[in-house]
């Protein structure tokens, strides 16, 4: 373990990093984007004639270009079935609009210029006559009987349903059951806004019919396969190259349009393409995140003990399938549906519909937050309603340690946790027992305090190659070089892999350098995602070390006149009982050998990890305005062992405070009758500012696993997920004592004041004599 | 187009510009500054900032023409030499970026906010850097970082 300083931390505090809009390509042209400015719309007449005659505009680009260079629609959809065993309904989602918009953004045409001020002036001379369509834009108005229709082949926008677990058991539960409470969880949809805006940059090279494609991304492999098969070719004819990322949070997984045309236009005008995004186009065009509400009712037996739970969840996936999108509201949502409890039945149904905006995909945690935050509410609920002990009822329906590992009634199997021991650790963290007083001081103050907890449990570590692999490659001066395809956009792998290899090997951690995202290995493995880099990459490093220190070995007995048996090796040496030998130094001697002997591939197949902790939160509202404050926020996490303390710290931090963003205000608003995005700029669209969160701590309370070379457990997005429901919960917690019982989020001021107020008059109305 | 020329990080730099050439463009594009980033188009999000007379500015907000004259520093300026800022040394010691692209901008952002408040509370500090936004970090350990550069610029 160490808290030492990022090795990667140099160049980005000196202005050095290389993102994606720092490449200058040698004769580049530049792209930009005509998007629709309307929801729902036919496309009657596109003219780019005007736009095609200014001065340095190369081409206006449209889908017939697209098409004739047989290029593909973008990929998505689900591989598995749902209800009946239906197909999910898929329309194909065009790389340019063709005689159809379905939302906000959607790109029509994009004019290639000599530069990107030429582009920008003349995408604006591209004239486009729409005949609007009535737009549908929430899940229940898609759904709506005489919904506007959006893609021909999808009835009623129904994309999918999908339903896992014991239906009928479950209703036998409930219909013994002696309290049954029953909660709506809605997570707004959310827009992921990387600090770095989206941007790509394609050239192509003639000799080798190779595209270079400079993009961020969160792991080259998946979106060189993705980018191949859209525009057909062999995926060896796609380079990817990428530096640092500017944060990514499932935004940078997938292939976008903008990626596919400068990729066309680089081969067919023979010069590199470059396109950067505008923030509006980040808001408009990234795909959205979150955009599920779930209904979960919770069946108890006189005892305060859970029966069963059950759960109704409608997802918006926006105008088009992505490759990820219907995921969520399906099986993320359902892997771990009864979190850290014993619930002997459960059971869950989602529909999943097609709506006037923004395409929905993976947004730090994608099913995950969600899960937990209506597991947690209705605990939560349940408790308020039926007067019930917050904790206790927890504490009396958590899965015990010693019935570990254990099968959840739908098939998931938890390796290991210690939910109890958790939770206990976070009471005390968080001065649980105490609260009453500070309670009290806010009153005297005028405010209104509230404190909540939250369980959460997460399946963190499927990927979508079927291993990890990570390569070494040493120099003449004994230094080495690890490649890995998992891509840092902001976790720290150069550092934390380097620890691990060095670590391992005994070597000073200068002498290790990891490199992501090298086009020329070709290497197996996921890319970042689903919080797995630690568990898959990392855990690889181990075994390469493992595996160097093995081939090392036989080198060291030879050069020492021993047999390897004779051998014992600890912190990078080789010892026999007179002489010794590093492995550095052995490296180095063998350095005039090529290949080096050390250039060895770690590799495993590592399975799911169930990263689990306790969240606590305190904060104060201001009843006159209706601001809430998070005052204190404690978390007890078991992400399993731990390399880099001070980076997992800050991985929660992170998701911690996402996760009051969407608790406070962040939100994608639409407006209902034009499908136009109203909160679609930073002045509109709060993201969370310094000080949103005052005071943080966190604790490890580690149960390591067994599935992977590490014992680690992913730690991504598990700050979002705690985070969230602990939150709401301390806000309800504040309010309750007025009356209110449940709140929509985003918990804004507006929001917050008109509960007190509705509060307020419906104890007015009981108050008065019949 | 006009001839443009200022002092940037201590040099002499000019260059043609059109009328609406933003002051971060022609740092980033003609002079091939690029720490300095650009992460909206409603000057919201600080990733911009530089020093400008002495002064944190984003440099989305004016033309570059408006810099005639000017002294600027940006993030190449301001380690001297191998020797990182407080600053600089403060983010990188409290962990207090990730990704790395809000960072310019909240390093140039700090120094400012320092100059004006050599010790910060910790309102002061979220007061000083509400025109920054970081998406990685949750800003705790940019707040810490802050505090830290405090005490080591008061040796
Ligand atoms: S780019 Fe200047 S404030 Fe965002
Ligand atoms: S470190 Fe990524 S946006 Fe601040």
């Amino acid at each position: 373990m160490s808290n030492a300083a990022r090795l990667e931390d140099r160049r980005l505090i000196t202005g050095h990093g290389r993102f994606t809009a720092d490449w200058q390509l040698p004769g580049q042209l530049h792209a930009a984007v005509v998007r629709s400015d309307r929801a729902h719309a036919v496309i009657e007449r596109l003219d780019c004639a005007a736009a095609a005659k200014v001065a340095g505009v190369v081409a206006v680009l449209t889908q017939a270009d697209i098409e004739a260079a047989g290029i593909n629609p973008m990929p998505g959809g689900l591989s598995f079935t749902g209800k009946n065993g239906q197909a999910m309904k898929k329309p194909a989602w065009p790389v340019l609009a063709k005689s159809h918009v379905h939302f906000v953004g959607q790109a029509i045409a994009v004019v290639i210029a000599e530069s990107a001020s030429v582009a920008l002036d003349a995408a604006l001379l591209v004239q486009i006559d729409y005949r609007e369509l009535p737009a549908v834009i929430s899940f229940e108005d898609a759904l709506h009987g005489g919904a506007a229709q959006l893609h021909a082949e999808v009835p009623g926008n129904l994309a999918f349903e999908y339903e896992d677990g014991d239906e009928r058991a479950v209703a036998n539960a409930f219909a013994t059951a002696k309290y049954v409470s029953r909660v709506t969880a809605i997570c707004q949809r959310l827009v992921g806004n990387p600090m770095e805006p989206r941007a790509c940059a394609a050239a192509y090279d003639g000799a080798t019919d190779i595209y270079t494609v400079y993009t961020p991304t969160q792991g080259i492999n998946g979106i060189r396969n993705a980018l191949a098969q859209i525009v057909n070719v062999a995926k060896e004819k796609v380079r990817i190259v990428a530096e640092d990322v500017g944060g990514s949070f499932g935004i940078r997984s997938p292939a976008y349009p903008e990626h596919i045309v400068c990729i066309h236009a680089a081969k067919r005008f023979s010069r590199p393409v470059k396109w950067v995004g505008s923030r509006t186009e980040s808001f408009v065009s990234d795909n959205h995140g979150r955009a599920l509400s779930l209904t979960v009712e919770l069946a108890m037996n006189a005892d305060e003990r859970f029966l069963a739970i059950r759960f109704d969840n409608a997802a918006d996936i926006g105008a088009y399938a992505t490759s990820f999108g219907a995921w969520i509201g399906t099986r993320n949502l359902t892997v771990t549906m009864g979190g850290v409890y014993r619930i002997p039945a459960m059971y869950a149904q989602s529909r999943i519909a097609y709506t006037n905006a923004t395409p929905v995909s993976v947004y730090r945690g994608a099913g995950r937050p969600d899960i937990a935050f209506a597991i947690e509410r209705l605990v939560d609920h349940a408790a308020a309603e039926h007067g019930f002990d917050p904790v206790a009822l927890r504490r009396k329906n958590f899965i015990p340690c010693a019935a570990m590992p254990y099968k959840t009634s739908n098939g998931t199997t938890y390796g290991c946790g210690d939910f109890a021991a958790v939770l206990d650790d976070a009471l005390a963290r968080a001065d649980w027992s105490s609260f009453a007083s500070r309670r009290s001081r806010s009153k005297g103050a005028g405010k209104l305090r509230g404190i909540g907890i939250a369980t959460y449990l997460e399946a963190s570590g499927g990927g979508a190659a079927p291993k990890d692999q990570v390569e070494a490659r040493w120099d003449k001066t004994g230094n080495v070089t690890v490649y890995t395809l998992a891509h840092s956009s902001g976790q720290g792998h150069e550092t934390t892999f380097a620890r691990i290899v060095a670590g391992a090997l005994g070597m000073p951690i200068e002498r290790v350098h990891v490199r992501e995202g090298d086009p020329d290995v070709t290497l197996v493995g996921s890319g970042t995602g689903g919080s797995r880099s630690l568990l898959g990459a990392g855990s690889a490093c181990k075994v390469l070390a493992e595996n160097i220190v093995g081939v090392a070995r036989t080198y060291a007995a030879r050069l020492l006149e021993v047999t390897e048996s004779e051998l014992r090796y600890a912190s990078g040496r080789f010892e026999t009982h007179d002489r010794s030998l590093s492995i550095a130094d052995l490296a180095v001697r063998l350095a005039a050998l090529t290949p080096h002997p050390f250039n060895l591939i770690g590799e495993g197949s590592f399975g799911v990890t169930f990263p689990n902790g306790c969240h606590v939160a305190e904060v104060e509202i201001d009843p006159q305005t209706g601001r809430v404050a998070v005052l204190r926020h404690t978390v007890v996490d078991d992400s399993g062992n731990v390399i880099s303390p001070n980076l997992v710290e800050g991985q929660i931090q992170g998701g911690v405070v996402q996760g009051a963003g969407q608790v406070l205000g962040e939100q994608a608003i639409y407006d209902r009758h034009s499908g136009q995005f109203l909160s679609a700029s930073f002045m509109d669209y709060p993201m969370p500012k310094a000080g949103i969160v005052r005071s943080f701590q966190l604790f490890e309370h580690p149960v390591p696993t067994a599935t992977n070379a590490l014992g680690a457990k992913g730690v991504g997005e598990a700050g979002t997920s705690g985070s969230i429901p602990a939150m709401t919960n301390a806000v309800l917690d504040a309010l309750r004592p007025l009356g209110v019982k449940n709140i929509e989020l985003p918990a804004t001021p507006a929001v917050i004041w008109n509960a007190m107020a509705r509060a307020a008059q419906a104890a007015r109305v009981l108050e008065q004599p019949v | 187009m006009a001839k443009v020329a200022m002092k940037v990080n201590g040099k002499q730099m000019s260059g043609d510009v059109e009328d609406r050439t933003l002051l971060v463009d022609f740092i980033r594009d003609t002079l091939a500054l690029t720490g300095t980033h650009i992460g909206c188009d409603t000057s919201q999000c600080g990733a911009c900032t530089i020093q400008l007379n002495g002064r944190a500015v984003k440099s989305c907000t004016m033309l570059a023409a408006q810099a005639e004259g000017a002294d600027i520093m940006t993030i190449e300026g301001l380690a001297q030499g191998d020797k990182l800022h407080p600053v600089q040394q403060a983010f990188t010691e409290c962990h207090a970026l990730q990704c790395g692209f809000c960072t310019p901008g909240m390093i140039m952002a700090s120094v400012g906010l320092l100059k004006d408040t050599p010790k910060p509370t910790d309102e002061e500090i979220y007061h000083g850097l509400e025109g920054n936004l970081c998406r990685c970090t949750g800003y705790i350990n940019i707040v810490k970082a802050v505090k830290r550069a405090s005490q080591l610029m008061a040796g």
